[in-house]
């Protein structure tokens, strides 16, 4: 044997009674610990799933209007700042009341959520802490973060005003910073879930935990989330402005609140008319990380789930409109413009029958003999996606539309120019719907890879219409005469219902998407790697997911009307509360602008 | 009397949720259930049994009529009527149940002109079929115009993924020796006297252990050797015979290789 040889055998032995001596220590140790550790718990009565189910859709909806509402409460702020209005500052103000009164209970619900994993869930717990055990620590630094600098901006409100009032806005700014990194690093846990990335087949780490933050669906699910808790914190918050306003006992009262809740819808209606298109975006990704999957999303189980989906955002359109056609009759001038209403509300009624026509029927099986299959020889040619494509950008062209004539209801533009933009204008709309038709038809040519790209340029060409309408819309409407003031406060009580439909349909409406988000992973707690071996592996059919959804959503309000109304307590008492920064009609006051 | 208007919102409120919730009751209410695991290793079946299994993977846990259809032209994935004949033309060299092993463990290999390049390897996650299921799935394909010759053997023996077990912490990589702890099994460590394995012990005091592997994770066997009454006793055994002290009996390097033979036994 060569010396050598001996040397190998010697550095091989050591290195095994190294190892072994680390294994006698801690393989026997750490293999009695995993064999004692359950892979689940069974919470009492209603089982370890439906509690789970429950605390993670509360705190969400919690958490949406946590960080949606602050973000555009700033940017309020900064009007208000900016033009020097005080109603702005209140209007923020408010806004920020509404958070800070639900931020503990956001912060409750989390702390339940995790105490729900750790207990009932603990294998899977354990095997998402190897992994994104740093995000921990960076979520919880966040997290005292964003709740120092909420406390001090609306606590700081009067303190920092005046020539301080930078700083004001710079803590809303940054406190919406803290915010948004909240809700990124909670998104990487769970669309790791769907698209698990950045880790061997066996679930360990590969390299960094970027690989495993940086997944397939993790961007899109920002972004739409981002929006969506835009659309949601507008929601609530004109419902609560909705209910001040049925509640209030002066034409001043409700002239506020009026303004308030056009002002929540509005924000509700602006990022709403974008999100279908993040909702692409999210969808195009989840088939390219796995065919499978976006499969059993759209054609697999839960297709159903898409008609309750096009009906809710049907409803959810009706309402905006529904509501500034109620709010135009606040407006001296908008007579002109009423004749449109009926156009308007046939485009969206046939794009809503579309949208919400199913591929295949239910039907008998002597009904799908005579039709020759579960497909309608002329309404199953609706249940495509070119169809609902076509017909859901038509209706945002059509509520952007609505959006454009209230907007100008008691202006007339002075500009010398103004017959070209008007022109340019309904150009760029009918432009819009032509390029959305024209590609709609086409789709049913091409095969569904083609097609499906078509529908990048509807979406564009409906954003570009919009971006073109209001670039000239701006400048065209500045300095225009006025054909009076509008009436605050005297808006059809019926139009308050709309907003409450509004937000009730769309906290629905998030309960659904959270189920689709989840139940497309199926049996798998991460999908692919780590399979759900508990008693409630199965995935619900949609009538049980509703009911649960239902009553979450009644829980929901129930602690949103509570917290509103302890929110309200602190201005019992308090005379003149509230200075009467919005102008009644016919009070005198000075019009307030829109 | 006059109604609170808190009364009247929620009233309202209560409407619409009970109508989305009437509506999602009543359309077509369809779960979505974890496959069952079917192992026809060892097992008589017969050819005409194997292609209903493999009809009902078909139809079931493989998710194939998500994108084929069977007499049917399908937008994302081929027809498969007569796929049984037609498969033994389609690479030269390759017999029926030799294309349609490869196109369902390696799928891209060829590739069926005018569809796109999705179709996934049906024994990896998520899907995961074992050998046995894909037997049974290659037998039914076969039947669609064609002979069915297939064998178990003839589906490679490192296809198929282990089955599901919420396996990410069960992922331990052991460097045992399996044949060091084959000998323990029948020598220092006396397991033969209470365990059958097949051709190895036949011992009836307590489980068989011939696919221990397959239906025990790794943890639970590492922890039964070492604490086996925290581990509890299989039903129809007797309590309290399994010795406590392997755990002082063996070296370390013992307990890794007993481990690693225990969980070759498949």
């Amino acid at each position: 044997m060569t010396s050598a040889a001996t040397r190998r055998r010697v550095g091989h032995a050591a290195a095994t009674v190294l190892f072994l001596a680390l294994l006698t220590h801690a393989l026997p140790a750490a293999a009695q610990e995993l064999a004692r550790e359950p892979a689940y718990r069974a919470f009492p009565l209603i089982g370890s799933r439906l509690a789970v189910w429950a605390v993670a859709q509360l705190h969400l909806n919690f958490a949406a209007f946590i960080l949606g509402v602050p973000v555009f409460a700033v940017i309020i702020e900064i009007i208000g700042w900016w033009t020097g209005d005080a109603k702005y500052d209140w209007l923020s103000h408010e806004f920020v009341k509404l958070v800070f009164a639900a931020f503990s209970t956001t912060a409750l619900l989390g702390a339940l959520l995790l105490f729900l994993f750790v207990g009932f869930y603990p294998r899977f717990w354990a095997f998402m802490t190897n992994i994104f055990v740093t995000t921990y620590w960076i979520y919880a630094l966040l997290f005292f973060a964003e709740t120092f600098s909420v406390y001090l901006w609306y606590y700081g409100w009067n303190w920092l005003s005046g020539p301080r009032k930078w700083l004001h806005v710079s803590l809303g700014v940054v406190s919406n910073l803290f915010g948004i990194a909240i809700l990124f690093i909670a998104n990487s846990w769970l669309t790791f879930m769907m698209s698990p990335t950045g880790i061997t087949e066996s679930g360990a780490l590969k390299g960094s935990v970027w690989g495993a933050i940086h997944n397939a669906t993790w961007m899109p699910i920002n972004v739409h989330r981002l929006i969506a808790n835009l659309v949601f914190g507008g929601t609530i918050a004109g419902a609560y402005a909705a209910f001040r306003f049925l509640n209030a006992e002066t034409d001043d009262e409700r002239a506020r609140y009026d303004w308030m809740g056009y002002i929540a819808n509005f924000v509700a209606l602006s990022a709403f008319i974008v999100l279908p298109f993040a909702g692409y975006w999210l969808g195009r990704e989840i088939y390219a990380f796995n065919q499978t999957m976006g499969i059993t999303m759209m054609g697999g189980f839960m297709s159903w789930l898409w008609i309750i989906q096009a009906i809710l955002i049907g409803v959810l359109f009706f309402g905006n409109n529904y509501y500034l056609w109620l709010g135009m009759e606040r407006i001296p001038g908008s007579e002109r413009y009423r004749k449109y209403i009926p156009y308007m509300l046939c485009i969206l009624a046939l794009g809503f029958m579309v949208w919400a026509t199913p591929h295949s029927l239910i039907v008998t099986l002597q009904e799908a003999r005579a039709m020759g299959g579960t497909h309608h020889p002329l309404l199953g040619v609706f249940g495509v996606m070119s169809a609902k494509n076509t017909a859901v950008n038509l209706m945002i062209l059509t509520t952007f539309l609505s959006y454009v004539l209230y907007r100008r209801a008691n202006k007339l533009s002075i500009r010398p120019w103004v017959l070209t933009g008007m022109a340019i204008q309904w150009a760029a709309f009918v432009v819009a719907a032509a390029i959305v038709v024209f590609y709609g038809v086409y789709g049913y040519f091409v095969e569904s890879i083609v097609r499906i790209g078509f529908s990048v340029y509807q979406v564009g060409a409906v954003l570009g219409a919009i971006v073109l309408v209001m670039t000239i819309d701006v400048p065209m409407f500045r300095g225009a005469r006025s054909t009076g003031p509008i009436r605050w406060g005297q808006i059809p009580p019926r139009s308050q219902y709309v907003l409450i439909l509004l937000a009730v349909t769309f906290t629905w409406l998030m309960g659904l998407m959270g189920f689709a988000r989840s139940g497309i992973r199926q049996y798998w707690h991460v999908y692919g790697v780590m399979r759900d071996t508990s008693v409630d592996a199965v995935t619900p059919a949609l009538g049980y997911a509703s009911n649960m959804i239902t009553l979450v959503t009644i829980v929901f309000f129930a602690f949103v009307m509570f917290i509103f109304w302890l929110g309200g307590l602190s201005e019992r008492g308090e005379a003149g509360a509230h200075p009467p920064v919005v102008a009644a009609a016919g009070s005198g006051s000075r019009a307030p602008r829109r | 009397m006059r109604v609170p208007v808190g009364a009247k919102l929620s009233a309202f409120a209560l409407v619409i949720m009970g109508s989305y919730t009437y509506f999602a009751n009543s359309i077509p209410q369809i779960e979505s259930k974890p496959p069952a695991e079917l192992s026809l290793e060892g097992g008589d079946v017969s050819p005409a049994q194997l292609v209903k299994l493999g009809e009902e993977i078909f139809h079931t846990k493989g998710t194939c009529e998500i994108c084929h259809k069977i007499g049917e032209k399908g937008t994302r994935a081929p027809d498969l009527a007569g796929v049984g004949a037609r498969a033994a033309h389609r690479k030269p060299g390759y017999t029926a149940k030799q294309y349609l092993i490869e196109s369902l463990l390696e799928p891209q290999a060829y590739l069926v002109e005018g569809y796109p390049p999705i179709m996934p390897k049906v024994d990896k996650p998520p899907i995961g079929l074992n050998r046995s299921e894909l037997w049974a799935l290659v037998a039914f394909l076969e039947s669609l115009g064609g002979t069915i010759d297939v064998k178990l053997d003839d589906i490679p023996k490192t296809a198929g993924a282990p089955a599901g077990g919420g396996t990410a912490a069960a992922e331990l990589t052991l460097p045992g020796d399996p044949k060091a702890g084959q000998a323990l099994f029948t020598g220092k460590a006396i397991c033969f006297t209470c365990h059958t394995v097949d051709k190895i012990a036949a011992g009836k005091i307590g489980p068989d252990l011939t696919q221990i592997a397959k239906i025990q994770t790794p943890q639970y066997i590492m922890g039964k050797i070492l604490n086996p009454a925290a581990m509890g006793t299989v039903p129809g055994y007797p309590k309290g015979v399994m010795p406590p002290t392997f755990g002082q009996m063996l070296t370390a390097k013992e307990y890794v290789d007993l481990v690693a033979f225990l969980l070759t036994l498949k």
